[in-house]
C-alpha cells in the first residue's frame, strides 16, 4: 500500500495493492484496481469507520459450502484480517455494511471463469452467514475495475477499465499475488504451542 | 454428563467451520461471539456441573477480546487448555496470550486436519 497526502480528492489517498487490507477512522480515500480479485469496502455505521480489502479465493469451492471447504478458508481469513483491524478501531461486525467489486474474468478462458464464479458464490455465502448486508454488488464481467472508496460518506466510485496497457504494472502485481495464493491454497498459518 | 468445547469467535463463519472440523471428536460445542458472552456461557456450564474440555478462542472481538477472556477464564479455571485461533500474528500479542494462560496459538487460515491435531494433543 502507498499513501499520498495530496491527491485530486483533496484528502489523503491510500492505494491498496493486490492482497492488501486497510482499516481507518480517518477522512480519506482508499483506491485500488482489480481484475479477477475481489475488492470489499466495509463501512461500520455506528463508529463511522471503514476499510478495504483486496484478495482472491484461490480455487473452486466444493458443493459442501464455504464452512466445509479448505480453499474457502483462505478467503475467510482474508476478510477476517480486515474485520480484525476494524475491531481494533472499536468496530463491531454487527454494524457493518459492505460493497463488493471485482471477480472479473477473461471470457475466452474457462478455468478463469470458473474461478470468478466461485469467488462470486463465496461472497454471497459468506455475507449471508455473517448477516452483513451487501449494499452494492458489482461482480463478474469481462473487464477490470478501478475503485475509489470515500470513507467519510461511504461512497464508492467505480470505473470500468478498457485499456489494459495503462495499468500494466497493477495487472502484473495482481497476477503475481494470484499465483502465490494458488500455490498456497490449502494452508494453515503458523502454529505455536506454549509448553 | 457432556463434555464441551467452547468455540469463541465473533465470526459465525469461523465458529461453524470450527464446529464442522471437530464434529467427529464426540464433544458438544458451545458457541460464544465475544469474550463477555463466553464468560457468561462458561459460568452457566460450571453452574450446571458440565465439564469444559477445551476452549478455542479468537483474539480480535468486540466487547471483550480474547486476551481479556483468557485472563478472566484463568481466574475460574487454571488448567483447561485454551487454544487461540486468530489472524493476529503480532509477536507482542502472542506473548500476551502466553502470559494470560493460553496453551497454543494458531494463525488463520486453518486446515481442519491441523486444527484436530492440535486439539487432540491438548485433550486429556
Ligand atoms: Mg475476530
Amino acid at each position: 500500500m502507498i499513501k499520498s497526502e495530496t491527491s485530486k480528492f483533496g484528502k489523503p489517498l491510500y492505494i491498496l495493492y493486490p492482497g492488501d487490507y486497510f482499516a481507518t477512522d480517518g477522512d480519506c480515500i482508499l483506491g485500488t484496481i482489480t481484475g479477477s480479485c475481489l475488492v470489499i469496502c466495509f463501512y461500520e455505521f455506528r463508529k463511522k469507520i471503514g476499510g478495504m480489502g483486496h484478495f482472491i479465493v484461490p480455487g473452486a469451492i466444493g458443493t459442501g459450502g464455504i464452512v466445509n471447504d479448505d480453499i474457502a478458508g483462505s478467503g475467510i481469513a482474508s476478510i477476517e484480517h480486515l474485520i480484525g483491524e476494524l475491531v481494533k478501531l472499536g468496530g463491531d461486525r454487527r454494524f457493518l455494511r459492505v460493497k463488493v467489486f471485482g471477480a472479473g474474468y477473461n471470457s475466452g478462458n474457462d478455468s478463469n471463469m470458473t474461478i470468478a464464479h466461485s469467488n462470486i458464490r463465496f461472497i454471497h455465502e459468506y455475507f449471508a452467514i455473517e448477516k452483513i448486508r451487501i449494499d452494492r454488488s458489482d461482480l463478474g464481467g469481462d473487464f477490470r475495475r478501478r475503485i475509489y472508496f470515500s470513507l467519510k460518506d461511504n461512497t464508492v466510485y467505480r470505473q470500468v477499465l478498457k485499456n489494459n496497457e495503462e495499468n500494466s504494472e497493477f495487472i502484473r502485481l495482481e497476477q503475481e499475488y494470484i499465483d502465490i495464493q494458488f500455490r498456497n491454497k490449502r494452508k494453515t498459518g503458523r502454529i505455536i504451542l506454549f509448553e | 454428563m457432556n463434555k464441551y468445547i467452547m468455540v469463541i469467535d465473533d465470526s459465525p463463519t469461523i465458529r461453524i467451520s470450527v464446529e464442522f472440523a471437530l464434529k467427529d471428536l464426540g464433544y458438544k460445542i458451545q458457541h460464544a461471539e465475544n469474550g463477555m458472552d463466553a464468560l457468561e456461557k462458561v459460568k452457566a456450564l460450571v453452574n450446571r456441573k458440565e465439564d469444559i474440555a477445551l476452549c478455542i478462542c479468537d483474539i480480535n472481538m468486540p466487547e471483550m477480546d480474547g486476551i481479556d477472556f483468557i485472563k478472566k477464564f484463568r481466574e475460574i479455571d487454571r488448567f483447561t487448555p485454551v487454544i487461540v485461533l486468530t489472524t493476529e500474528s503480532d509477536d507482542e500479542r502472542i506473548l500476551e496470550g502466553k502470559e494470560a494462560g493460553a496453551s497454543g496459538w494458531i494463525i488463520k487460515p486453518f486446515q481442519p486436519a491441523d486444527l484436530i491435531k492440535v486439539v487432540k494433543r491438548f485433550l486429556r
